[in-house]
């Protein structure tokens, strides 16, 4: 099974920040270094997939029909909430026969805040400030824990994060991510 | 008037050299020996009051009910075949919930009706799906409700065509209904003078006296949603007028 490994979604105040590495890989085999796994679904929603590349083909193929129909039914583009609910029935309608598929979605809400849904792949889903998922997530989200969540920090404020910061640690989470700073992942 | 049409008035799917489809005529003609309905939208929420017909003093009138809550945030009011209305609203409702199902969100006010509209249409002869109707339905209802865009009142008739209006009267009386509405209605109403005005106008078109028993009112507003009038509350209202 051709595998993707790392995304990584984070949410503020006003923006939300989600990057993927490009490898597609299959054990020790690198089957490309440049297939991106954040799927822009509307002008305010990005999809980040990883897991089975067969499944994330089809579950996005799905996905931008279902946004299409949607859009012609109600008039309007969906919003990142409603995308969220609708990848959880998505989900769990296959709930016998998975999509394998780890997904975060990452937009704006109708409030115009940043807002970041990760899933499993059986459809149930949550809405956190931030989330890293596939198979470096056991690396980056204790990373993303301490940097955003200030744990196992003693006496810190909790300054609220800053787009800028965000982007530079989505930008080293992906790094470590990716291959290039660890042997193996 | 009837020879022309004796024809091609049989077939619900044929039409008539004319370009008309009779049944759908003859289901809209059905609307109007309907009991009265009235919709008006303001700012601040739309209101629903319909004549309820109390032919005999030994019917119950509370077991007459033609308006329906569709969602929290949706009602709808009929007139025409009862046992007809009930099918749709029954397709209204559960549109709603699927659409909340789905994407965790309420339906829209527009979307619903469309819903509606698309199983008025479903009528045919013979071989259509299991559950479509033989004839077209013989109801018009007026969807009032809440969504994003604010309050919204939609009316739709038989042939499945529905429009968006301010103010709309549909039923035996709804000619002088809405022509009335047409002097009294301005887009700057308040829902309480909304709510008088509709039991006026009932009262002018009713046949019998107006009171707290035939007559039943709702309204749906950001606040409390859909509501629909308790008998003290209506008092309230009919005492002013």
């Amino acid at each position: 099974m051709f595998i993707f490994r790392t995304v990584l979604a984070i949410a503020g105040e006003d923006f939300s920040v989600i990057a993927s590495d490009t490898r597609l890989s299959q054990g020790f085999s690198i089957h490309s270094r440049d297939m991106p796994k954040t799927y822009k679904l509307t002008g305010s929603t990005v999809l980040g997939a990883c897991g089975f590349h067969g499944d994330v083909l089809t579950l996005t193929k799905v996905l931008q029909a279902r946004l299409k129909i949607y859009e012609h039914d109600h008039n309007e583009k969906m919003s990142t909430p409603a995308i969220a609910a609708m990848l959880s029935t998505m989900l769990y309608y296959r709930r016998f026969f998975p999509y394998y598929v780890y997904n975060i979605v990452a937009g704006i809400d109708d409030q115009g805040k940043g807002c970041v849904f990760s899933f499993d792949p059986v459809g149930s889903y949550e809405r956190e400030s931030y989330r890293a998922g596939g198979s470096a997530s056991a690396m980056l989200q204790p990373l993303l824990d301490n940097q955003i969540g200030f744990k196992n920090q003693e006496n810190v404020t909790k300054t609220s994060l800053s787009q800028e910061k965000a982007v530079n640690l989505v930008k080293d989470c992906v790094h470590l991510g990716s291959g290039e700073g660890h042997l193996y992942w | 008037m009837f020879l022309t049409r004796s024809e091609y008035d049989r077939g619900v799917n044929t039409f008539s050299p004319e370009g008309r489809l009779f049944q759908v005529e003859y289901a809209i003609e059905a609307i109007k020996l309907g009991s009265t309905a009235i919709g008006i939208q303001t700012n601040e929420g739309v209101v629903l009051a319909v004549e309820k017909r109390v032919t005999s003093p030994l019917i119950e009138p509370a077991s007459i009910e033609k308006i329906f809550e569709v969602d929290d945030h949706i009602a709808c009011a009929m007139s025409g075949l009862i046992a007809d209305s009930r099918t749709l609203i029954d397709r209204a409702r559960v549109e709603a919930q699927n659409h909340w199902f789905t994407y965790n969100e309420k339906m829209s006010v527009e979307s619903v009706t469309q819903a509606v509209s698309n199983l008025a249409l479903q009528f045919g002869d013979d071989d259509a799906d299991p559950g479509a109707m033989s004839r077209p339905f013989g109801v018009a209802l007026l969807f009032a409700g809440i969504d994003k865009k604010g309050p919204q009142l939609f009316h739709m008739d038989p042939s499945g065509t529905f429009i968006q209006y301010d103010a709309k009267a549909i039923g035996s009386g709804s000619e002088g209904a809405q022509q009335a509405l047409q002097d009294v209605y301005h887009k700057s109403m308040t829902l309480k003078e909304a709510c008088k005005s509709a039991l006026t106008i009932l009262k002018q078109v009713m046949e019998e006296k107006l009171n707290s028993t035939n007559v039943e009112m709702g309204t749906v507003t950001p606040q409390r949603k859909f509501h629909m009038f308790t008998k003290e509350e209506l008092e309230d209202v009919i005492k002013d007028i």
